[in-house]
Protein backbone atom coordinates (compact mmCIF):
# COMPACT_ATOMS: atom_id res chain seq x y z
CA UNK A 1 0.00 0.00 0.00
CA UNK A 2 1.04 3.85 -0.96
CA UNK A 3 2.01 5.82 2.06
CA UNK A 4 1.46 9.86 2.08
CA UNK A 5 3.41 12.11 3.67
CA UNK A 6 0.77 13.02 5.78
CA UNK A 7 -0.13 9.49 6.60
CA UNK A 8 3.37 9.16 7.27
CA UNK A 9 3.72 11.65 9.98
CA UNK A 10 0.92 10.08 11.51
CA UNK A 11 2.44 6.93 11.91
CA UNK A 12 5.73 8.76 12.98
CA UNK A 13 3.40 10.06 15.69
CA UNK A 14 1.98 7.16 16.67
CA UNK A 15 5.16 5.84 17.41
CA UNK A 16 6.10 8.67 19.21
CA UNK A 17 3.21 9.58 21.67
CA UNK A 18 3.05 5.58 21.95
CA UNK A 19 6.45 5.07 22.32
CA UNK A 20 6.95 7.61 24.83
CA UNK A 21 4.39 5.94 27.39
CA UNK A 22 6.79 2.29 26.88
CA UNK A 23 9.55 4.66 27.47
CA UNK A 24 8.48 6.30 30.66
CA UNK A 25 6.84 2.79 32.06
CA UNK A 26 10.43 1.62 31.92
CA UNK A 27 12.14 4.47 33.58
CA UNK A 28 9.52 4.30 36.68
CA UNK A 29 10.12 0.53 36.63
CA UNK A 30 13.68 0.37 36.64
CA UNK A 31 14.16 3.99 38.36
CA UNK A 32 16.70 5.26 35.26
CA UNK A 33 16.53 8.00 33.03
CA UNK A 34 15.06 6.37 29.63
CA UNK A 35 15.23 8.20 26.29
CA UNK A 36 14.22 7.32 22.97
CA UNK A 37 14.83 8.48 19.18
CA UNK A 38 12.16 10.06 16.97
CA UNK A 39 10.33 7.01 15.84
CA UNK A 40 11.69 6.37 12.26
CA UNK A 41 8.72 4.87 9.58
CA UNK A 42 10.32 2.48 7.67
CA UNK A 43 9.08 0.77 4.47
CA UNK A 44 11.73 -2.08 3.51
CA UNK A 45 12.24 -5.30 1.90
CA UNK A 46 13.07 -8.29 5.06
CA UNK A 47 16.60 -8.01 4.37
CA UNK A 48 17.24 -4.53 4.31
CA UNK A 49 14.89 -4.60 8.10
CA UNK A 50 17.66 -7.11 9.52
CA UNK A 51 19.99 -4.62 8.56
CA UNK A 52 18.02 -2.32 10.99
CA UNK A 53 18.20 -4.95 13.78
CA UNK A 54 22.06 -5.39 13.72
CA UNK A 55 24.26 -8.07 12.82
CA UNK A 56 22.10 -11.54 11.97
CA UNK A 57 23.93 -13.51 14.48
CA UNK A 58 24.60 -10.47 17.49
CA UNK A 59 23.04 -12.57 20.63
CA UNK A 60 19.54 -10.22 21.74
CA UNK A 61 17.06 -10.91 23.94
CA UNK A 62 13.95 -10.48 22.91
CA UNK A 63 10.36 -9.94 23.73
CA UNK A 64 7.86 -10.72 21.83
CA UNK A 65 3.95 -9.51 22.09
CA UNK A 66 0.94 -10.08 19.85
CA UNK A 67 -1.18 -6.79 19.62
CA UNK A 68 -4.62 -8.44 19.91
CA UNK A 69 -8.06 -6.40 18.82
CA UNK A 70 -9.41 -4.46 16.02
CA UNK A 71 -6.12 -3.65 14.40
CA UNK A 72 -3.84 -6.59 15.28
CA UNK A 73 0.07 -6.35 14.51
CA UNK A 74 3.32 -7.34 16.64
CA UNK A 75 5.23 -5.68 19.49
CA UNK A 76 8.64 -6.72 19.37
CA UNK A 77 12.18 -5.22 21.80
CA UNK A 78 15.02 -6.29 20.99
CA UNK A 79 18.01 -5.65 23.80
CA UNK A 80 21.47 -6.55 23.07
CA UNK A 81 22.06 -9.27 25.81
CA UNK A 82 24.44 -6.77 27.55
CA UNK A 83 21.79 -4.62 28.03
CA UNK A 84 19.32 -6.49 28.98
CA UNK A 85 21.53 -7.72 32.02
CA UNK A 86 21.66 -4.15 32.98
CA UNK A 87 17.93 -3.87 32.92
CA UNK A 88 17.65 -7.19 34.82
CA UNK A 89 20.09 -6.11 36.97
CA UNK A 90 18.20 -2.51 37.91
CA UNK A 91 15.10 -4.46 38.52
CA UNK A 92 16.91 -6.78 40.86
CA UNK A 93 18.59 -4.13 42.29
CA UNK A 94 21.50 -6.52 42.43
CA UNK A 95 25.07 -6.18 40.40
CA UNK A 96 25.28 -10.14 39.93
CA UNK A 97 25.24 -11.07 36.29
CA UNK A 98 22.27 -12.79 35.77
CA UNK A 99 21.55 -15.72 33.49
CA UNK A 100 19.64 -15.09 30.83
CA UNK A 101 19.65 -18.25 28.80
CA UNK A 102 18.66 -20.30 32.06
CA UNK A 103 17.10 -18.53 34.75
CA UNK A 104 13.19 -18.39 34.76
CA UNK A 105 13.30 -15.81 37.47
CA UNK A 106 15.30 -13.36 35.28
CA UNK A 107 13.67 -14.28 31.76
CA UNK A 108 10.01 -13.80 33.86
CA UNK A 109 11.64 -10.17 34.82
CA UNK A 110 12.01 -9.73 31.13
CA UNK A 111 8.88 -10.58 29.82
CA UNK A 112 7.34 -8.81 32.27
CA UNK A 113 8.97 -5.59 31.14
CA UNK A 114 7.86 -6.29 28.02
CA UNK A 115 4.61 -6.74 28.97
CA UNK A 116 4.41 -3.20 30.99
CA UNK A 117 5.92 -1.35 27.86
CA UNK A 118 4.21 -3.01 25.31
CA UNK A 119 0.50 -2.36 27.77
CA UNK A 120 1.55 1.28 27.85
CA UNK A 121 2.38 1.44 24.10
CA UNK A 122 -1.36 -0.08 23.20
CA UNK A 123 -3.39 2.37 25.53
CA UNK A 124 -1.74 5.40 24.15
CA UNK A 125 -2.19 4.38 20.74
CA UNK A 126 -5.91 3.15 21.54
CA UNK A 127 -6.65 6.64 23.52
CA UNK A 128 -5.39 8.10 20.26
CA UNK A 129 -7.11 6.25 17.24
CA UNK A 130 -10.17 5.02 19.06
CA UNK A 131 -9.81 1.77 18.46
CA UNK A 132 -9.36 -0.99 21.40
CA UNK A 133 -6.03 -2.63 21.48
CA UNK A 134 -4.50 -5.45 24.06
CA UNK A 135 -1.57 -7.55 24.56
CA UNK A 136 -1.15 -11.19 24.26
CA UNK A 137 0.96 -12.85 26.93
CA UNK A 138 4.36 -11.88 26.31
CA UNK A 139 7.25 -14.58 24.68
CA UNK A 140 11.12 -14.29 25.42
CA UNK A 141 14.01 -15.93 23.36
CA UNK A 142 17.75 -15.07 23.95
CA UNK A 143 19.10 -15.46 20.52
CA UNK A 144 20.64 -14.36 17.12
CA UNK A 145 18.77 -11.41 16.51
CA UNK A 146 17.83 -12.48 12.74
CA UNK A 147 16.67 -16.18 13.48
CA UNK A 148 14.70 -14.21 16.71
CA UNK A 149 13.53 -11.67 13.47
CA UNK A 150 12.91 -14.15 10.78
CA UNK A 151 10.68 -16.40 13.24
CA UNK A 152 8.82 -13.46 14.00
CA UNK A 153 8.23 -12.10 10.64
CA UNK A 154 7.28 -15.48 8.87
CA UNK A 155 4.70 -17.29 11.09
CA UNK A 156 2.03 -16.48 9.31
CA UNK A 157 3.67 -18.44 6.43
CA UNK A 158 3.43 -15.48 4.18
CA UNK A 159 6.12 -12.71 3.27
CA UNK A 160 5.18 -9.31 1.26
CA UNK A 161 8.29 -7.60 -0.20
CA UNK A 162 7.86 -4.74 1.92
CA UNK A 163 7.62 -4.46 5.85
CA UNK A 164 6.06 -1.82 7.48
CA UNK A 165 7.09 -0.78 10.78
CA UNK A 166 7.39 1.66 12.97
CA UNK A 167 11.06 2.02 14.96
CA UNK A 168 12.30 3.39 17.96
CA UNK A 169 15.52 3.38 19.59
CA UNK A 170 15.96 3.64 23.44
CA UNK A 171 18.06 4.34 25.48
CA UNK A 172 18.57 4.43 29.14
CA UNK A 173 21.47 5.81 31.63
CA UNK A 174 23.52 4.28 31.99
CA UNK A 175 24.89 1.31 29.16
CA UNK A 176 21.11 0.43 28.26
CA UNK A 177 20.25 0.44 24.22
CA UNK A 178 17.14 -1.25 22.64
CA UNK A 179 14.85 -1.16 20.17
CA UNK A 180 11.10 -0.66 20.18
CA UNK A 181 9.42 -2.29 16.89
CA UNK A 182 5.61 -1.93 16.16
CA UNK A 183 4.51 -3.77 13.11
CA UNK A 184 1.19 -3.38 12.21
CA UNK A 185 -0.93 -6.62 10.57
CA UNK A 186 -2.18 -6.38 7.40
CA UNK A 187 -5.32 -4.52 7.13
CA UNK A 188 -4.35 -2.63 10.77
CA UNK A 189 -2.53 0.30 9.57
CA UNK A 190 -5.86 1.19 7.34
CA UNK A 191 -8.03 1.10 10.21
CA UNK A 192 -5.77 3.31 12.22
CA UNK A 193 -5.45 5.62 9.68
CA UNK A 194 -9.09 5.49 8.62
CA UNK A 195 -9.97 5.61 12.66
CA UNK A 196 -7.41 8.93 12.66
CA UNK A 197 -9.81 10.12 9.43
CA UNK A 198 -7.09 9.85 7.06
CA UNK B 1 43.39 -19.11 -0.02
CA UNK B 2 39.35 -19.87 0.44
CA UNK B 3 36.89 -17.24 0.29
CA UNK B 4 33.72 -16.98 2.98
CA UNK B 5 30.90 -16.56 1.01
CA UNK B 6 27.49 -14.97 2.18
CA UNK B 7 24.55 -16.03 1.70
CA UNK B 8 21.42 -13.82 2.25
CA UNK B 9 18.04 -14.03 3.12
CA UNK B 10 15.68 -15.46 0.36
CA UNK B 11 19.01 -16.18 -1.76
CA UNK B 12 21.26 -18.73 -2.72
CA UNK B 13 25.34 -19.27 -3.68
CA UNK B 14 27.40 -21.82 -6.03
CA UNK B 15 30.87 -22.07 -5.19
CA UNK B 16 33.83 -24.36 -5.37
CA UNK B 17 36.66 -25.85 -3.39
CA UNK B 18 38.53 -24.33 -1.12
CA UNK B 19 35.41 -21.89 -0.81
CA UNK B 20 32.95 -21.82 2.40
CA UNK B 21 29.61 -21.18 2.17
CA UNK B 22 27.84 -19.33 5.22
CA UNK B 23 24.92 -17.90 5.91
CA UNK B 24 24.20 -16.11 9.64
CA UNK B 25 20.58 -16.40 11.77
CA UNK B 26 18.69 -19.34 10.74
CA UNK B 27 15.68 -19.30 12.83
CA UNK B 28 12.51 -21.25 11.08
CA UNK B 29 14.23 -20.65 7.96
CA UNK B 30 16.31 -23.33 6.54
CA UNK B 31 20.06 -23.73 5.00
CA UNK B 32 20.06 -26.32 2.40
CA UNK B 33 23.30 -27.18 0.55
CA UNK B 34 24.25 -29.70 -2.33
CA UNK B 35 27.23 -31.16 -2.76
CA UNK B 36 28.95 -32.90 -5.77
CA UNK B 37 31.83 -34.45 -3.69
CA UNK B 38 34.30 -35.43 -6.65
CA UNK B 39 34.24 -32.47 -8.23
CA UNK B 40 33.52 -30.12 -5.30
CA UNK B 41 31.38 -27.99 -6.41
CA UNK B 42 28.13 -27.05 -4.53
CA UNK B 43 25.14 -24.78 -3.16
CA UNK B 44 23.55 -23.12 -0.13
CA UNK B 45 20.58 -21.55 -0.56
CA UNK B 46 18.61 -19.84 2.42
CA UNK B 47 14.93 -20.75 2.44
CA UNK B 48 12.35 -18.49 4.21
CA UNK B 49 9.02 -20.53 3.09
CA UNK B 50 8.05 -23.81 1.83
CA UNK B 51 5.73 -23.27 -1.00
CA UNK B 52 5.17 -20.39 -3.73
CA UNK B 53 2.15 -22.08 -4.39
CA UNK B 54 2.65 -20.71 -7.78
CA UNK B 55 2.92 -16.83 -7.14
CA UNK B 56 4.15 -15.39 -9.75
CA UNK B 57 6.20 -11.81 -9.72
CA UNK B 58 7.71 -13.09 -6.68
CA UNK B 59 10.98 -13.47 -5.58
CA UNK B 60 11.55 -17.38 -6.67
CA UNK B 61 14.70 -17.75 -3.81
CA UNK B 62 12.26 -17.53 -0.87
CA UNK B 63 10.44 -20.47 -1.14
CA UNK B 64 11.81 -24.45 -1.48
CA UNK B 65 9.87 -25.42 -4.06
CA UNK B 66 11.68 -22.85 -6.29
CA UNK B 67 14.96 -22.24 -4.70
CA UNK B 68 16.44 -25.51 -5.19
CA UNK B 69 15.80 -26.50 -8.66
CA UNK B 70 16.93 -23.07 -9.65
CA UNK B 71 20.36 -23.68 -7.21
CA UNK B 72 20.68 -27.42 -8.69
CA UNK B 73 20.80 -25.64 -12.24
CA UNK B 74 23.75 -23.68 -11.46
CA UNK B 75 25.42 -26.54 -9.97
CA UNK B 76 25.07 -28.70 -12.69
CA UNK B 77 26.52 -25.58 -14.54
CA UNK B 78 29.60 -25.69 -12.88
CA UNK B 79 30.29 -29.13 -14.10
CA UNK B 80 28.33 -31.05 -10.72
CA UNK B 81 26.97 -34.37 -12.25
CA UNK B 82 23.43 -34.77 -10.53
CA UNK B 83 23.76 -38.98 -9.85
CA UNK B 84 26.68 -37.93 -7.27
CA UNK B 85 25.03 -35.34 -5.04
CA UNK B 86 24.45 -35.06 -1.90
CA UNK B 87 22.46 -32.99 0.21
CA UNK B 88 22.38 -31.48 3.97
CA UNK B 89 20.11 -28.77 5.47
CA UNK B 90 19.79 -27.01 8.93
CA UNK B 91 17.16 -24.87 10.63
CA UNK B 92 13.61 -24.88 11.03
CA UNK B 93 13.10 -23.95 14.37
CA UNK B 94 10.30 -22.87 16.66
CA UNK B 95 11.77 -19.80 18.16
CA UNK B 96 9.13 -18.81 20.39
CA UNK B 97 6.40 -19.94 22.14
CA UNK B 98 3.35 -18.36 23.83
CA UNK B 99 1.95 -20.19 26.73
CA UNK B 100 -1.31 -22.23 26.30
CA UNK B 101 -1.60 -21.11 22.94
CA UNK B 102 0.27 -23.88 20.45
CA UNK B 103 1.67 -22.45 17.09
CA UNK B 104 -0.85 -22.94 14.23
CA UNK B 105 1.67 -23.09 11.29
CA UNK B 106 4.96 -24.44 12.94
CA UNK B 107 6.27 -22.81 9.75
CA UNK B 108 10.30 -24.12 10.75
CA UNK B 109 8.83 -27.26 10.66
CA UNK B 110 7.13 -26.87 7.75
CA UNK B 111 10.00 -25.61 5.89
CA UNK B 112 12.31 -28.64 6.74
CA UNK B 113 9.75 -30.86 5.62
CA UNK B 114 9.31 -28.93 2.05
CA UNK B 115 12.84 -28.86 1.84
CA UNK B 116 13.55 -32.90 1.97
CA UNK B 117 10.33 -33.13 -0.19
CA UNK B 118 11.76 -30.83 -2.99
CA UNK B 119 14.97 -32.84 -2.54
CA UNK B 120 13.38 -36.03 -3.01
CA UNK B 121 11.36 -35.04 -6.07
CA UNK B 122 14.84 -34.10 -7.26
CA UNK B 123 16.45 -36.95 -6.78
CA UNK B 124 18.99 -35.71 -4.39
CA UNK B 125 19.65 -38.33 -1.25
CA UNK B 126 19.43 -35.95 1.55
CA UNK B 127 22.36 -37.13 3.97
CA UNK B 128 22.18 -35.29 7.22
CA UNK B 129 20.26 -32.55 8.83
CA UNK B 130 19.80 -30.79 12.31
CA UNK B 131 16.61 -28.83 12.16
CA UNK B 132 13.95 -28.32 14.76
CA UNK B 133 14.39 -27.10 18.44
CA UNK B 134 14.17 -23.53 19.15
CA UNK B 135 17.15 -22.04 18.83
CA UNK B 136 18.61 -20.07 15.65
CA UNK B 137 21.72 -21.06 13.78
CA UNK B 138 25.00 -20.02 11.91
CA UNK B 139 26.04 -22.67 9.11
CA UNK B 140 29.22 -23.17 7.38
CA UNK B 141 29.23 -25.35 3.97
CA UNK B 142 33.10 -26.64 3.34
CA UNK B 143 33.02 -27.09 -0.22
CA UNK B 144 36.26 -29.18 -0.04
CA UNK B 145 35.49 -31.34 2.25
CA UNK B 146 31.43 -31.24 2.08
CA UNK B 147 31.22 -30.56 5.98
CA UNK B 148 28.32 -28.88 7.51
CA UNK B 149 29.01 -26.72 10.49
CA UNK B 150 26.61 -25.72 12.57
CA UNK B 151 27.24 -23.02 15.30
CA UNK B 152 24.99 -21.71 17.81
CA UNK B 153 24.93 -19.50 21.14
CA UNK B 154 23.50 -21.67 23.74
CA UNK B 155 23.45 -25.22 21.99
CA UNK B 156 27.04 -25.21 21.11
CA UNK B 157 28.65 -26.57 17.80
CA UNK B 158 28.53 -29.53 15.62
CA UNK B 159 29.68 -30.71 12.43
CA UNK B 160 27.75 -32.70 10.35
Amino acid sequence: MEISQTQLDVLREIGNIGSGHAATALSTLLQRRIGMSVPEVWTVSFEQMTGIIGQLDDPQAVIYVKVEGEAPGKAVFFFPVESAAIVVQALFQSEETPDLYADELVQSALKEVGNIMVSSFLIALSQFSGIPLHPSVPALAVDMAGALLDAILLEEGTLDEKVLFIDTQIFGIPRIEGQFIFLPGAGSLHKLLGALGL
Amino acid sequence: MSNVINVGMADYKTASTPDILMTAGLGSCVGVCLHDPLLKVGGLAHIMLPKANGKTGDNPFKYADTAIALMLGEVLALGGMRGRLRAKMAGGAQMFSFPGKPPILKIGDRNAEAVAEELKHLGIPLVTFDTGGSFGRTIHFDLKTGELRVRTISHGEKII
